[in-house]
């Protein structure tokens, strides 16, 4: 008996060193680049793990930087992070909802439409893309806007999954009691779908934050960086002219990491939500 | 039983698409019209980022002088070196004038991206200015672009450790330090072939069947690439400056753009001089270096091309590139801007201006086929150097890139 | 009860609505929506009558033209330079813009397409509204219409919204890139180009790009299956290593490998290449620790391709086991405790328990998004655009390295220095056709799984 509880012991240890090592090994690049945002530079490339001088500068710098005015981007992101974020997710769950629920005749064919649409690589359409909302003269932060939600009706999977999990009979109970669909949806669909409405909403708040592609697409012409998403604006910093690379170089992660804190932050409040979202919608896929 | 579904749906659809085809009829005719020059205009100007500050105000000077023109000075989305996509993404969207380097002048006069300049702006550019600009910016015998800058590589070194004497020859410089370079960048190293003896597209840089590298001289030049790896003193790598700085290296071959930052590392210790002799095929020659022209083009698009014309002309003159200069270090190409006290005191300006003398330098083509260069070559040099490519194989890799560079 | 009945009431054809409807039954044919508005049913009838009276309108001033121009893509094909005396200076008439041409045409077809619809739609409603008419049932007034949106409806309320948009950013984006493999659009027809068939499927398939094509595409498939199965299988046992019996903090340890998703990728790829560097921090560390005697080109030019590849998977393992780790968390919570018990009392050690029952059962829950993966991961545009930028150079390729997947080429080839948008679009096609095969296979495998 003593030696099994030994043994048990002796694994709990061994897996506690084993995840302590992997812990280690996801976060070392984290805490780099963080110490690498605190360190002089000047040569747009960081070669030792502890940075040789700390400073403050490069955050200092990207807060006052003429050039790149990083608050308007980050109030600009916020902006349409918050609103992709509400509009996105309505049309996301309302469309799993429709998809999971309800029946009706174009539902196998959207089902497959749907599929198909998925497998074409997204990057052939931005030029059709630009010149659409080129068309509607919507080449600016709107546009964007219109791009994020416009996608969110095929980003239905995950939701669709989580609902075929609730069994219908709740709805068909309501039903029989005199209740129109739409009050099903609003009064039980809905608040049943918390932990999706969680997950649905913080992927669609944290897209624009990292998309530096169709942000440049559709943002780069007006040549006015005050209309520049964080993400862009970032990118651009050190990926125009020879030399800015170099020159920007701590600023731009200085930037990263500024944009990362709170979405951290996010992450490990709605961590519980979020587990629980992706994992309902990966079980019935 | 879904009527309302698809009606709405339908509906919906309709009312959407014809207001967008509706806009875009309006929109779509928006041609090259033609309004005189002293109506009003609102013209855009690109420039790289960091000049945007010193534009803006050469521009508020040129509107003091142009009372009914307008300019925004705005920073070009991906930078003056990719001109040629961001304008081609959407010519009509793109600024009425706009910076670009001379290579990509060829591709876009042939893609109707751009106007000739005038032929009084022709006559003043070809008396002004130095010989090399005028050239550079020449295309089919139209002049393309307002020049003002002058870009060539040249060796920044650390002058505590290597003196003026042992840059001089390749083979003092790599023996008594360490140069960092970068082999992957054809920009860089292809210039080589020219010491070897080639000719990238003939003797005057525009003819498609004028390329001579597919040769012993060619093949003497690969030798040249594979023999650096070996070389101690010779180092490859994607990040010079650091090198440089952490004393790995002493000397890095670069440009005027990244002068700036070198003399931020290097402090009193920089110094810049032409590039050394390197010894291919057994001659001992001078190691020379793409020339590149800077200028300001005229989009085709715009509505104001008289405006813009002359924006791009005042831009130009000798106090803008003389302001450019001051503010960042670009090398005049007006001559009498050249042969001011502020540019021959400048050592940077002093060293690419020598490398831009005949011998030293070539003239980047500006056909159309350099974009399929430009991604051959690279991969052709770092193979050559790091032995993936072996020198049985040199000739044949030669040809290829011979003939598709020469294909209409 | 009722309702089933009133499902089977006798159909009639449209011959019978035809002849024997009213007046305004009949106008319906022609003028869409009267019947619905003979029958009151305003709303109906008005979006049905303003539809068509807008589509009239647009088709004869706009819609013939756009659709006639389609054919040749614009009549002008090459600019003119002119020079204008009054001016002094030179002035481009330019060539017919193609790409708008086409934008257009294809919205111009959709455009139809939505009214043939409507037109169907306007016919079924005359006759679901002449049966009723004809059995003497009652009409949906205008409020029961309006309501049944809310309710028997409610699907089309909820879905017209992402419908449009899947329609203007998807659909017509999608059919555009479709139809520019078909056109000569690169950079020597770079606004005005023309219809050339197969031509360029041609150049990817045995022209120039074929000797780029095939080793990429067989590399793409290699690192998608790699990528997939490395994420999937590590992030199960990561996740059974947080589930064990005895860890504490498990949230905390989940937080601790999921702080990498929030950082954006731009920035902790570009990173990790630098770190990975010759020069870079990696290489020092181990050769601090004298572990290497001299440094390894892991991702740079001068990297051997197959290092390069096997680090860009490892790469992806740090970019991707936390998600899957993620996803195996609560399934692993909702497995079935039974079996495992069961085996465990048959004397099942715990490496026949995780073979045989656990990772099995997870598969199983996985597979869809499995398969799903495997597709992202085809087109996982960012670990080699933002790590690799396609490094090592490879001089057999044209425009591509030897760690570029189809996309990354594709993007390459788009953007970069040959603006080859026909062969792209071609691309983007053979890509989705491998998608599509894949999953196909895959599909039919785990439909027979799940039956077996």
């Amino acid at each position: 008996m003593k030696s099994y509880s030994n043994q048990r012991r002796l694994s709990l240890i061994f897996r506690y060193i084993l995840l302590a090592l992997l812990a280690i090994i996801w976060i070392l690049p984290i805490v780099w680049i963080v110490l690498a945002s605190f360190s002089y530079n000047d040569t747009g490339f960081v070669s030792t793990f502890w940075p040789e001088q700390f400073t403050l500068q490069n955050y200092v710098g990207i807060f006052t930087n003429p050039q790149y005015p990083f608050g308007n981007w980050i109030i600009n992101t916020l902006i349409v992070s918050l609103l992709s974020m509400v509009i996105s997710t309505f049309l996301t769950i309302s469309v799993a909802y429709v998809l999971s629920r309800l029946r009706f005749k174009f539902r196998k064919p959207f089902l497959q439409i749907a599929l198909v649409l998925g497998m074409f690589p997204g990057f052939m359409s931005m030029i059709a893309l630009y010149y659409i909302l080129k068309g509607l003269n919507m080449l600016n932060l709107f546009g964007l806007l219109l791009v994020y939600v416009g996608g969110a009706g095929l980003g239905f999977y995950v939701a669709k999954g989580f609902f075929d999990t609730i069994p219908r009979s709740i709805d068909e109970a309501a039903e029989i009691d005199g209740a129109t669909k739409w009050q099903v949806f609003l009064h039980i669909g809905l608040p049943l779908s918390k932990p999706m409405i969680v997950y649905t909403a913080l992927t669609a708040f944290i897209a624009p934050w990292t998309d530096f592609i169709f942000s440049g697409i559709i943002l780069s012409t007006s040549g006015n960086a005050k209309t520049y998403t964080v993400a862009y604006g970032l990118y651009n910093m050190v990926h125009t002219a020879k030399g800015n690379a170099t020159a920007y170089f701590a600023q731009f992660v200085a930037g990263c990491v500024i944009i990362a804190i709170p979405i951290t932050i996010l992450f490990v409040f709605m961590q519980k939500f979020y587990v629980n979202g992706i994992t309902a919608g990966a079980d019935k896929g | 039983m879904k009527i309302w579904k698809k009606m709405a749906l339908g509906s919906a659809a309709v009312l959407a698409a014809m207001s967008l085809a509706a806009c875009s009829n309006g929109s779509s005719d928006s041609s090259s019209s033609n309004n005189s020059s002293s109506k009003k205009a609102n013209l855009t100007l690109w420039v790289d980022t960091e000049q945007v500050p010193y534009y803006k105000q050469i521009a508020k000077d040129f509107t003091k002088k142009n009372k009914n023109i307008k300019v925004r000075v705005v920073q070009s989305p991906n930078g003056s070196a990719n001109a040629k996509t961001d304008v081609g993404k959407d010519p009509s969207k793109a600024a009425d004038v706009f910076e670009v380097p001379n290579d990509q002048l060829g591709q876009m006069a042939e893609a109707g991206y751009i106007n000739p300049l005038s032929p009084e702006a022709t006559k003043d550019i070809k008396a002004n200015y130095i010989d090399v600009a005028s050239k550079g910016v020449t295309w089919k015998g139209k002049v393309y672009a307002f020049p003002y800058a002058q870009q060539a590589q040249t060796i920044y070194y650390n002058k505590s450790k290597l003196s003026a004497n042992d840059v001089k020859d390749w083979k003092t410089l790599t023996s008594k330090g360490v140069v960092a370079t970068d082999f992957t960048n054809a920009y860089v190293m292809w210039p080589v072939m020219f010491s070897a003896g080639t000719k990238l597209y003939g003797a005057n840089g525009e003819d498609l069947k004028g390329s001579t590298f597919d040769s012993q001289n060619g093949v003497n030049a690969l030798k040249w690439y594979a023999a650096q790896k070996n070389n101690k003193g010779v180092m490859q790598t994607s990040n010079a400056l650091n090198q440089l700085k952490k004393g790995n290296a002493q000397a890095i071959l670069d440009g005027p753009w990244n002068a700036a930052n070198i003399k931020k590392i290097l402090g009193k210790n920089f110094a810049v001089a032409k590039y050394p002799k390197i010894d291919v095929g057994g001659k001992s020659v001078q190691m020379e270096a793409f020339l590149g022209i800077e200028g300001f083009a005229i989009n085709s698009h715009t509505k104001n091309a008289k405006a813009a014309s002359d924006l791009a002309a005042y831009i130009t003159n000798k106090e803008a590139q003389l302001i450019a200069h001051k503010e960042a270090g670009q090398i005049p190409v007006l001559k009498n801007a050249v042969n001011s006290s502020a540019v021959k005191s400048d050592p940077v300006a002093e060293a690419v201006i020598e490398m831009a003398k005949p011998g030293n330098s070539v003239l980047q083509p500006k056909l159309p086929q350099m974009a399929t260069f430009w991604n051959e070559a690279a991969p052709l040099i770092s193979g050559t150097y790091d032995g993936k490519i072996k020198p049985s194989q040199y000739k044949a890799k030669l040809a290829k890139l011979q003939k598709d560079i020469s294909k209409k | 009860m009722f309702l089933k009945k009133k499902h089977v009431a006798p159909k009639a054809t449209y011959r019978e609505v035809w002849s024997k409807g009213d007046i305004a039954t009949k106008l319906s044919f022609f003028i869409m929506g009267s019947n619905a508005l003979a029958n009151k049913q305003w709303v109906k009838g008005l979006a049905l009558l303003i539809s068509e009276i807008v589509f009239i309108v647009w088709f004869i001033f706009s819609g013939i033209s756009t659709l006639g121009i389609l054919a040749t893509l614009g009549p002008i094909k090459s600019k003119k330079v002119v020079y204008d005396a009054a001016q002094g200076v030179y002035i481009t008439k330019q060539p017919s813009n193609s790409v708008l041409i086409l934008l257009f045409g294809v919205l111009a077809i959709i455009l139809c397409i939505a009214m043939i619809y409507l037109y169907i739609v306007n016919l079924r409603s005359t006759r679901h509204n002449y049966i009723l008419k004809r059995d003497g049932e009652h009409i949906p007034t205008n409020v029961q219409e309006l309501k049944s949106l809310l309710d028997t409806r409610l699907h089309a309320t909820l879905m017209v919204i992402p419908l449009l948009g899947i329609l203007f950013f998807t659909v017509l984006p999608t059919v555009f890139m479709i139809s520019m493999a078909f056109t000569n659009y690169d950079r020597q027809h770079p606004i005005a180009f023309s219809w050339t068939g197969f031509q360029a499927f041609g150049n990817v398939l045995s022209g120039d790009l074929a000797g780029t094509f095939f080793p990429v595409l067989g590399w793409t498939l290699i690192w998608a299956v790699a990528a997939t199965a490395t994420t999937f299988f590590f992030g199960v046992l990561l996740a059974m290593l947080i589930e064990s019996k005895g860890i504490k903090y498990k949230a905390f340890w989940r937080t601790v490998f999921v702080i990498i998703w929030a950082v954006p990728q731009f920035v902790s790829l570009l990173m990790m290449a630098q770190f990975l560097d010759y020069q870079g921090a990696l290489n020092n560390i181990l050769m601090n620790l004298h572990w290497i005697s001299s440094p390894i080109h892991f991702i740079d030019n001068q990297a051997s391709p197959l290092v390069a590849r096997i680090t860009v998977i490892l790469v992806n393992m740090w970019i991707g086991i936390p998600v899957s780790m993620l996803v195996s968390t609560a399934i692993i919570q909702n497995l079935p405790e039974d079996q495992i018990e069961a085996a465990k009392i048959d004397g099942a050690n715990a490496v026949q328990i995780f073979r045989s029952i656990t990772f099995p059962q997870i598969l199983f829950v996985m597979a869809p998004s499995l398969i799903q993966q495997f597709i992202g991961n085809i087109n996982n545009f960012n670990v080699i655009f933002l790590l690799t930028g396609g490094a090592p150079m490879n001089s057999k390729y044209n425009g591509a390295g030897s760690t570029d997947l189809l996309v990354t080429w594709l993007y390459n080839l788009t953007f970069g220095q040959e603006q080859r948008y026909n062969a792209s679009a071609v691309l983007g096609i053979l890509i989705f056709i491998i998608s599509a095969v894949v999953s196909l296979i895959a599909y039919r495998h785990t439909n027979a799984y799940k039956e077996g």
